[in-house]
């Protein structure tokens, strides 16, 4: 699996984003490992009365395809819904965001998941597709400096990663960093700045969360999900989330932003996790509190078609790389019951399905109530 | 004055009808009845033809092409409000303080026409063709502030310090644009364009006139054949009464299809070279603002979806001007002079701005964002701003020029109606005296 969080503002990933990508599928039925179901509605309430309780009673089989990042929370979320409603099967695909996208637009499946939400032309042309939110993620930010004891978390902030990744600061040791970083002892060895090779959701963040803190990034380079990366002596490219944490891991003085649920294999590969400062000016990791502390500063001006980018936002205790994971489902469904069952299912899925026994394993986080409440009002429109 | 001979002796004489000679009194009553009843009726119908006609006509210019001009600028405004939005959001804070002037000016003009647009909505009656342009004006009143407070959030995000929340809210309020409030005032304007069709086509019309015309050649052939009668049963030569008669009626016809002919060519040419093409430029000019919402918001996204550049490409081949296009089909249809000059501008602009745009796409994919803003927003004659403005001026010239072209002959085709009715009603009232005076004439040699 290659990829993972995706922005929060506009990013569709692109055609080489999939080709990034190596598909997988399997049955949701056969699907292992899977949290104990729980009863529907745990958590969250009630189901409300717009939208069906259960499925439908005749046998359906709902398609899900999409994002790698997704792939497993959906799998889990598959099994689980069938073992408690038996006439709801799913087939569910690692294809990457973009099919995800294009076969929910094109009616090749029923749920595209999404690391991101539709961009404004997207939609125009497909004005039938909902952006449903699921969970929420984020992007974190690695390291290797073998040498730095654990527990110990560099503070970087938006502006030092922009001139490492500028590679006009070039060791570790650079007063830049180490007036972040007091008592750290920072070693001098030369900055090694990762950048994903494809083109990628996660790069839209990264260089969305460079472009808030330096001007200089902003005019220059910007932000997307490719960017022009400046020449830097030693920088490397790598495929994917995986690539990213391999990569790092073998190059001494690396830097890298991956994916949040990538965190342990991070961890396990010997690789620091950076404090980021965010816009109030606060050192956080990314932990549950701090991702539902940047998206609660959100929920309030949330639009209707829950389309918003939430990076480095003004919540002091916020991390400041989040975003919502989404499902992509056409309003207008073949058949009634398919529709009921999709209805149901994705209501599941934003209450009980966001317990931590199945978001916990992806370090995602659950939705904020009235998000499921937006979300709910989009549900509803599955005819 | 009658030109008298001697009266026939009964029974010799001939007419209508080789009726007994102690029947000329009453066919002479039943005469003068019948031409003056007919004389009258020939007025009512003349007089209410052109009533339909003139009423129709004053219809197209006063109302009608009044409102076909608020729902064009409500649309046009609408688009561009939208993309002066996404033009200033890029440009980033501060925003120009003419940019904010335009986009106020932009909704203050959509509210407007839409206010225009109700009060007519209101005053039209009931019917399905109300009832859909009702339904898109209840649309529009309802997105417009939806829109305005996503275009609203998005600058508060930007100038807070959060350009990229700002950004997913301008986009948010780009489908609003897009969607709903676009798709709502293209409908308005097609229901308004087809009632100014129906409203200029009742004005020229064929039934009524061909009921009236048929009604003067009958009442003509009426008049000839009783004076024709009468010289051969009185030997008198002219019957002044009758004459006058069939001489008011043969002018009175003959005005009113004249001016039936006058107002239908200028309708026709006021549709055809007129309204015709300045819907079909207006229609290019708001594709060329969903286009230029292409650019700005491919550079805002940033997505690396190629979705932007598909609907610039659907949208420059709807513009045109090749073979097809709206910018040809106006070519085909303005007359020459300042329309026809301003589409052939419009095309050769639309061509440069299109080149323009290839370089811009070319510039995103390799992510070179810092030369793709300044070619999409910066302020140098080659850019696509500057280009993209001289197409706005052109199709707006184009589209100003068109409707002169339609005004001038909607009024003239109105003109044409003028004094008519009067004079049809004149006309009758001639005829019935005359026809009346001249038989009773006739009539009175019998007592």
């Amino acid at each position: 699996m290659s990829f993972r969080t995706m922005l929060a503002t506009s990013v569709i990933v692109t055609l080489a984003l999939l080709a990034g990508c190596t598909a997988t599928s399997s049955s949701g039925s056969s699907s292992s490992g899977t949290p104990a179901g729980t009863p529907i509605g745990a958590g969250h309430g009630q189901v409300p009365a717009h939208i069906p309780g259960s499925p439908a009673s005749v046998a359906v089989s709902l398609a899900e395809t999409g994002s790698t990042l997704l792939y497993p929370l959906f799998g889990a979320w598959a099994s689980a819904y069938h073992r408690q409603f038996p006439s709801v099967s799913f087939t569910t695909a690692a294809t990457g965001s973009g099919t995800g996208i294009a076969d929910a637009s094109s009616g090749k499946a029923d749920i595209g998941a999404s690391d991101a939400f539709l961009s404004s032309g997207n939609l125009v042309q497909n004005p039938s597709l909902l952006n449903i939110p699921v969970a929420i993620a984020a992007q974190q930010i690695n390291y290797n400096l073998p040498h730095l004891g654990a527990g110990v978390h560099v503070r970087l902030s938006s502006a030092v990663l922009a001139l490492m990744y500028e590679g006009r600061i070039s060791t570790w040791n650079d007063p830049a960093i180490a007036r972040l970083n007091p008592g750290v002892p920072l070693p001098g060895i030369r900055v090694i700045p990762l950048h994903r090779a494809e083109s990628s959701g996660d790069t839209f963040l990264f260089s969305s969360y460079l472009s808030t803190g330096d001007p200089h990034w902003n005019a220059a380079i910007g932000y997307g999900t490719s960017v022009a990366w400046p020449h830097v002596a030693g920088a490397r490219a790598e495929e994917g989330n995986s690539g990213m944490v391999t990569g790092c891991a073998a190059t001494p003085g690396c830097v890298a932003y991956v994916g949040i649920s990538y965190l342990s294999q991070a961890l396990n590969a010997g690789l620091g996790e950076a404090e980021l400062q965010n816009a109030s000016g606060q050192f956080v990791l990314p932990n549950g509190a701090s991702l539902r502390a940047a998206v609660a500063s959100f929920v309030p001006a949330t639009p209707a078609n829950e389309t918003i980018s939430m990076v480095n936002g003004p919540a002091r205790a916020g991390y400041p790389i989040v975003n919502y994971e989404y499902a992509i489902v056409a309003d207008r469904q073949p058949t009634v019951a398919k529709a009921r069952d999709l209805q149901a299912f994705l209501h599941w899925a934003i209450t009980t399905g966001n317990s931590a026994s199945y978001l916990g394993r992806v370090r995602f986080e659950p939705l904020p109530r009235p998000v499921v409440s937006l979300a709910d009002a989009q549900i509803a429109r599955i005819r | 004055m009658t030109a008298v001979a001697t009266m026939p002796a009964e029974g010799q004489g001939t007419g209508p009808g080789q009726l007994r000679a102690g029947g000329t009194p009453a066919i002479l009553r039943l005469l003068l009845v019948g031409l003056t009843a007919g004389s009258l009726a020939w007025g009512i119908v003349a007089a209410w033809t052109v009533s339909q006609h003139a009423s129709a006509a004053d219809q197209v210019v006063t109302r009608s092409e009044p409102l076909s001009l608020d729902a064009q600028q409500m649309y046009r405004s609408l688009g561009d409000a939208d993309v002066t939005a996404t033009t200033a959001f890029l440009a980033g804070p501060p925003e120009p303080l003419a940019v904010r002037q335009r986009f106020e000016a932009d909704i203050a003009q959509a509210a407007g026409d839409l206010a225009a647009l109700r009060d007519s909505a209101a005053t039209a009656g009931s019917g399905s063709t109300s009832a859909t342009l009702a339904a898109g004006l209840a649309a529009i009143s309802a997105s417009l502030p939806v829109y305005t407070s996503y275009v609203a959030q998005a600058k508060t995000y930007s100038s807070l310090g959060y350009p990229l929340t700002g950004g997913s809210f301008m986009q948010v309020a780009s489908e609003e644009m897009h969607l709903r409030l676009l798709p709502a005032a293209r409908s308005v304007y097609a229901q308004v364009n087809a009632a100014l069709a129906a409203d200029s086509a009742g004005a020229t019309g064929l039934p009524w006139i061909v009921a009236a015309v048929a009604l003067a050649l009958a009442i003509g052939i009426a008049l000839v054949r009783t004076q024709a009668w009468l010289r051969r049963r009185t030997h008198r030569i002219v019957n002044i009464g009758l004459l006058a008669a069939t001489l008011a009626v043969a002018i009175s016809a003959i005005w009113l299809v004249a001016a039936f002919l006058t107002a239908r060519s200028d309708f026709q040419q006021g549709l055809g070279h007129g309204s015709g093409p300045a819907e079909r430029l207006a229609q290019a000019a708001i594709s060329a603002q969903q286009a230029r919402g292409d650019e700005v918001l491919n550079l805002i996204s940033r997505s690396g979806s190629t979705s932007f550049q598909q609907d610039f490409a659907a949208m420059r081949a709807r513009i045109g001007p090749g073979p097809g296009s709206l910018l040809a089909a106006a070519a085909a249809s303005s007359p020459a002079g300042p329309a026809a000059s301003a589409v052939s501008a419009a095309g050769r602009d639309a061509s440069r701005w299109y080149a323009v745009a290839g370089q811009v796409f070319k510039l995103d994919l390799a992510a070179s964002y810092a030369a793709e803003t300044h070619l999409v927003i910066g302020a140098g004659p080659q850019s696509s701003s500057a280009v993209f403005g001289r197409l706005e001026s052109d199709l707006g010239r184009a589209i100003a020029a068109d409707q002169v072209v339609f005004r001038r002959n909607a009024s003239a085709g109105r003109g044409a109606f003028a004094d008519l009715e009067a004079a049809v009603i004149a006309a009758a009232l001639a005829m019935a005296a005359g026809s009346a005076w001249g038989l009773s004439r006739r009539l009175a040699e019998y007592r």
